[in-house]
């Protein structure tokens, strides 16, 4: 069978644009699992995990991560799960204050808002399918107060935002970010407090 | 008696009455060779580049649009599409989780072009409804640019407005009166320019609900 140098062209040209579909695909699905450094392990640099660590503000050129509002303080903690669930508090005086979630990855596991958390100071309390199951059988006295978010995930990262009205406000609310709480429970002994 | 011509595949090579379709092919291994090896290093070299594109131009696919403002509501979600998951992650960044807010970008004016950081702007209209609002400027990858006046945002909560609620802010490098957002004191050294709005606590945070709330419009006013 011989091909028409035009039939051999177009089926070469067919090839091409059916494997470029294929290597674009295998590329895009690649770079989540290949990226070198990530949010998650950038957020190494600003202190020790298990609590909330404030960045510093954010300026022209030396914005502590990417994509951050100027016109907020942020305070940023790398939990870790498998030792036990994780405790958020945080009593912010600020008008506007967000947290959001984020596994190692960087997809969304929860957030909220001031509004949303319904009262002015944060209480969650972060764990994993089996340990919730131990907290069933063993609830907190204060489990009423608190907002429980269950994740398969074992470690992330949680993001914290306040609104700066006004710079006078600024030592306030960074030594309110300063003093969340970030901490992991004792899985067994969660009462106890 | 009549001889049978009978056809013979072996001598048949160079029968011209046979269809060119089914004729025979000669075996060139070379050329093949060279073929399938332009083949793949083509194919490979577009699809990489073509993946490169993409990311760089940060455009992930679910986008919605606004007017001249887009936004990506399903980031850092799990219905968020490959191209904003690959992005994100490359970038490092953490997106603005759907509980805390929802942030809109304008790469051009409303009419359609692209912003220029030495030009002035003027953002005028409203925004849809939220509890607080920030504006910032960046350059057309996300980074933060030095200001005279030392800040590169505005916020809702400073900002004057007039009797119906709306606004108009100017955006210039040069000090303007009225609300003014601060671009870059050198404009020649910036990469592009581009807005970014982060409506925070806003109601409405799908795609769906947001895409016929009002956006303030922009419009070149003059450039030097």
């Amino acid at each position: 069978m011989t091909l028409s140098t035009r039939m051999s062209l177009a089926l070469g040209l067919l090839a091409v644009l059916m494997l470029a579909a294929i290597v674009h695909i295998l590329v895009i699905f690649s770079i989540p699992g290949s990226v070198t450094h990530t949010a998650f392990s950038d957020a190494a640099a600003f202190g020790p995990d298990s609590r909330f660590n404030v960045l510093p503000d954010i300026l022209p050129g030396r914005e502590p991560l990417p994509d951050l509002d100027p016109a907020m303080s942020h305070a940023v903690c790398r939990f870790h799960l498998d030792e036990g669930p994780v405790r958020f508090t945080a009593t912010i005086p600020a008008p506007f204050w967000s947290m959001g979630l984020f596994d190692a990855s960087g997809q969304t596991i929860y957030s909220l808002n001031n509004r949303t958390a319904g009262s002015d100071t944060l209480s969650l309390l972060l764990l994993s399918p089996s340990q919730l199951s131990i907290l069933r059988q063993n609830p907190p006295e204060d489990l009423d107060d608190l907002i429980v978010i269950e994740t398969e995930q074992t470690e992330g990262l949680a993001l914290l935002r306040a609104y700066l009205s006004h710079p006078v406000q600024k030592s306030e609310l960074r030594s309110a970010l300063n003093s969340a709480q970030c901490a992991q429970m004792d899985p067994r002994n969660q009462t106890g407090n | 008696m009549k001889t049978a011509t009978r056809s013979h595949s072996e001598a048949d090579f160079y029968r011209q009455d046979i269809p060119k379709m089914l004729r025979p092919s000669r075996p060139a291994p070379l050329a093949t060779l060279l073929w399938a090896l332009g083949i793949l290093t083509c194919g490979t070299l577009l699809g990489i580049a073509s993946a490169y594109l993409v990311i760089e131009r940060d455009r992930p696919l679910q986008t919605v649009r606004i007017g001249a403002w887009e936004m990506d509501p399903t980031a850092g979600t799990e219905e968020a599409d490959p191209y904003s998951i690959a992005i994100h992650s490359r970038g490092a960044s953490v997106p603005l989780a759907s509980g805390e807010g929802q942030a809109l970008i304008a790469r051009t004016d409303s009419s359609g072009r692209l912003l220029d950081p030495s030009c002035t702007y003027i953002l005028s209209g409203e925004t849809p409804a939220a509890r607080l609002w920030t504006l910032t400027s960046t350059d057309r990858r996300g980074r933060l640019a030095e200001t005279i006046a030392g800040r590169t945002h505005l916020s809702s909560r400073a900002l004057l407005r007039r009797q119906d609620g709306s606004f108009e802010i100017t955006a210039s490098p040069r000090p303007a009166s009225g609300n003014w957002l601060p671009l870059a004191s050198r404009p020649q050294d910036m990469d592009g320019l581009m807005f970014k709005l982060r409506l925070y606590d806003a109601p409405v945070t799908t795609g769906a609900a947001l895409s016929n709330a009002a956006m303030p419009v922009i419009s070149r006013r003059s450039c030097p």
